[in-house]
This record gives C-alpha cells, structure tokens and sequence, in this order.
C-alpha cells in the first residue's frame, strides 16, 4: 500500500471539506431566472475554475445573481471552495468580467459569502460527470 | 466546531470512502493529503492502479 505521507505532520494547512446536507436551496444554477439575470448566469455558467474543467455555477459556487433593474448594476453572490482559496482574486475578477458580458449589465460586483458553508454536495451533477472525467473523485 | 484535520493522518479517513472516478471501486487508499491544489487530496485505486484526487 502506498502510503508516504508523515504520521505526526504538523505543518498542513487546514483542509477538510466535510460532506454533509447542504440547504435546500443549493446548489443555485439559474434555474428559474428571467431577462438580464438569466443572461448573467448563462455568462457564468462559461467561467471554469482555474484548475478544473468545470464551471463555477457548476460547483456550487454562485450564492445569488441580482440585477437592479434601475441603475443595470449587478451583483454576484459567490462563495469558494475554502476560505483561503489563492485563486480568490483569479476567480471573482472572472466572474465580475463575465457578468459584464450580460446584456442590459452597466457594471457589476462579487461579494464573497462563506454561509451556508461550501461542501461537495453543492455540486451539481454535470459538474460531477466533468469532474470525473478529468479524474477527481466526488 | 472541531473537525479531524485530515492533513495530519494518513489512510482514508475514517467514514469517508473515496470512490475511484474511472472504474468506480471504492478499494482505494489515500496516498497523501496534499494534492496539486490546496483543496484536493491524492488517493489510489487498489483495483485499477490508478491515483485520482478528491476534494478534501
């Protein structure tokens, strides 16, 4: 069996990501959504992580899409896979850029949200066929 | 809230089983807890030779 790694490491970063039920809600695909906001998530749906061959609304990443109807300004709820992600910066100037895309968006904003905590569960299934396909077990 | 910090064991943790993306096997160990990215682990497939990665 090949085991390699040290019994008594103490210098791991911290990296659990328990699965368990996430609320019902989740995972938020855009589902349901209607004219500017339905674009914003179809904009979305293109932005794939940086090291997986999946979108970020495919794995569960986009809390909340909002358009104001008034002022065309957007607002992307988006979480990450664990807090301390380095693909942080890559990853909300990504989707700010893609909501731009949207028609009937001015401008747009990411704001990060880490509740209801992120876990595989939110992902969703056709980002569990990718994520297979490129070797990651879920 | 406390949880097992799986970078400091080895072997597959317990009551998680990671199930091999190709041949679908869950006869797999996990070789080491860091993966190419911070968020991943590696682990190996008993069955079809193969290591894969999980989240976590």
């Amino acid at each position: 069996m090949p085991v390699n790694a040290p019994t008594d490491s103490d210098a791991c970063a911290y990296t659990d990501y328990p699965s368990g039920e996430s609320p019902e809600e989740y995972p938020k695909t855009g589902d349901g959504a209607t004219g500017v906001e339905a674009d914003v998530w179809a904009a979305l749906a293109e932005v794939e992580d940086p090291e997986m061959p999946v979108s970020v609304v495919d794995l569960g990443l986009v809390y909340g899409v909002e358009v104001d109807e008034e002022t065309d300004h957007c607002v992307v709820e988006l979480t990450l896979t664990y807090s301390g992600c380095p693909a942080r910066d890559m990853l909300m100037n990504d989707v700010r850029c893609a909501a731009e895309t949207a028609d009937g968006v001015r401008d747009a904003e990411v704001c990060l949200r880490y509740s209801p905590q992120w876990t595989v569960d939110m992902v969703t299934e056709r980002g569990r066929e990718n994520l297979r396909e490129f070797g990651l077990s879920v | 809230m406390t949880r097992d910090d799986p970078s400091t064991t080895v072997g597959t943790a317990a009551g998680t089983t990671a199930e091999c993306p190709y041949c679908g096997s869950e006869n797999t160990v996990r070789d080491h807890p860091k993966g190419p990215g911070l968020c991943r682990s590696m682990h190996y497939c008993e069955d079809c030779q193969q290591p894969f990665e999980k989240f976590g």
